[in-house]
């Protein structure tokens, strides 16, 4: 219904606020909206939705599955309400990486040896590992950052990559873990 | 009764303030025109944003009315955001609604439409069209705030025409498309064909709160009741429909603009900068 979706935060899998974010339930009462984040990013990474978004209008999002964020920490200097705190990259908690071991090729033995998220990550070996070559996400240290996602090679039927960045953290009191 | 001398324009020329106005909207409107590509295509952070939001190097602006609605809705207290704020709530304190009439990309857009109107029809003053209660202005704002504190979403961050124009220049920058919400903007310049500044005058929240922030302003439009020739051109001239010789000019409604000065033959209007 288009009246649901007026109300309904657009994040989903794969679709992710900028590093930084309040709260979901705060983040439209507290971004006025001005565009700065989207306007430094130099990736083109972070877009601003339009009126079909409802109460979420002009609100920034990441879709990592088109350009991923490259946690350059620019959004979050520039954003003058706070909706993106200022903090690094390594406190960046826009999601977590999660492997679809059934759709991951080298998970499910089709082909053993892709393990492009491992390489792409700015992380590598801190927050995803190769356990007998085989990737594995480090829940603690992820950033949800989507590069993994964007440099994945299997897209499922359903438009989901073999490892998709989820928002769990989006509803968390506070978005900066590991403290 | 004055003489015909004295009523010539010829005989006290009054102060210009219009080339300085429009000087200043074009300058503003050029800011949000290029920045956005300086952003994106050679990575200059020096300015950025537009009129919800403006940054130049470290000194950031932020809207008063963008501002207290995030505070409102989200119910809590950002210190950069009150620092942003400073200066636009000081510039309205004592000028009024200044941000309106000198820097407002719709009233560039206005403006450029008087003129091209005044190409085709040569007419100095167009008649006013619709005329609502002047407080409609209030009840617009405490509608809005109302509003957005019900829904929980500040709606004039992104439906404020000011802003829209900024945000569509950017949109077409950066991703060669335009966002549907700019409608609104193309609404509001009917509504200024319709009647003169109709949207600014009775229906723009954020106008509303400058003028309310300026009701205790410094800088006044002040009648001179004796040089006045009760010709009721200021009147004419003035984009808010008020009528400056009756005094209106110094009520809260006034955004000092000075076109009413200027119109002036006698010179019976002139800024003043009261003490206190």
């Amino acid at each position: 219904m288009a009246f649901e979706k007026t109300l309904k935060s657009p994040v989903t899998t794969n679709v992710l606020r900028p590093p930084g974010a309040v709260n979901e339930l705060l983040f439209p009462s507290k971004c006025i909206r001005c565009g700065r984040c989207v306007e430094v990013c130099p990736y083109g990474s972070i877009r601003p939705l339009d009126i079909h978004a409802g109460i979420f209008t002009g609100t920034p999002l990441i879709h990592v599955t088109d350009i991923p964020c490259y946690l350059c920490m620019k959004c979050v200097e520039v954003c003058p309400t706070g909706t993106l705190r200022p903090i690094t990259q390594q406190e960046t908690k826009m999601g977590l990486a999660v492997i679809n071991k059934h759709a991951c090729i080298t998970w499910n033995g089709e082909l053993a040896l892709c393990r492009t998220c491992y390489n792409i990550c700015p992380f590598k070996e801190t927050a995803i590992k190769l356990d007998e070559l085989r990737p594995v996400v480090i829940d603690k240290y992820c950033t949800g950052c989507g590069l993994c996602v964007h440099g994945c090679q299997v897209t499922q039927e359903n438009g989901k990559k073999a490892i998709n960045v989820e928002p769990i953290y989006a509803y968390r009191r506070r978005a900066i873990a590991n403290e | 009764m004055p003489t015909a001398e004295e009523q010539s324009p010829m005989n006290k020329p009054s102060a210009r303030y219009t080339p300085f106005r429009l000087l200043t909207l074009t300058l503003s409107f050029l800011l949000i025109l290029v920045t956005p590509y300086l952003n994106s295509h050679y990575h200059l952070n020096f300015v950025q944003g537009w009129f919800q939001s403006l940054s130049i190097g470290h000194l950031w602006f932020v809207s008063p009315l963008e501002g207290i609605e995030s505070i409102l809705t989200s119910r809590s207290v950002y210190a950069p955001l009150m620092v942003g704020m400073f200066i636009p709530v000081l510039l309205a304190l004592l000028f009024g609604r200044v941000f309106c009439s000198w820097v407002c990309p719709i009233s560039f857009f206005s403006e450029t439409l008087d003129r091209i109107i005044f190409l085709f029809t040569r007419k100095k003053f167009r008649p006013f069209g619709i005329r609502l209660p002047k407080r409609s202005i209030w009840f617009a704002l405490i509608g809005e705030i109302i509003l957005a504190m019900t829904i929980g979403a500040p709606i004039f961050v992104f439906l404020s025409p000011p802003g829209l124009v900024g945000r569509e220049i950017m949109m077409m920058t950066l991703f060669k498309t335009l966002a549907m919400e700019g409608l609104i903007v193309a609404v509001v310049l009917l509504m200024h064909l319709v009647s003169k500044r109709m949207f600014c005058r009775y229906l723009c929240p954020l106008g509303g709160l400058l003028g309310l922030l300026g009701i205790k302003r410094r800088l006044v439009v002040v009648p001179d009741t004796d040089a006045c020739l009760n010709c009721g051109l200021c009147q004419k001239s003035c984009p808010l429909g008020l009528d400056p010789e009756a005094g209106q000019s110094l009520s809260a409604y006034c955004w000092n603009c000075g076109s009413c000065i200027e119109i002036c033959k006698a010179s019976a209007l002139k800024f003043q900068w009261k003490d206190i």
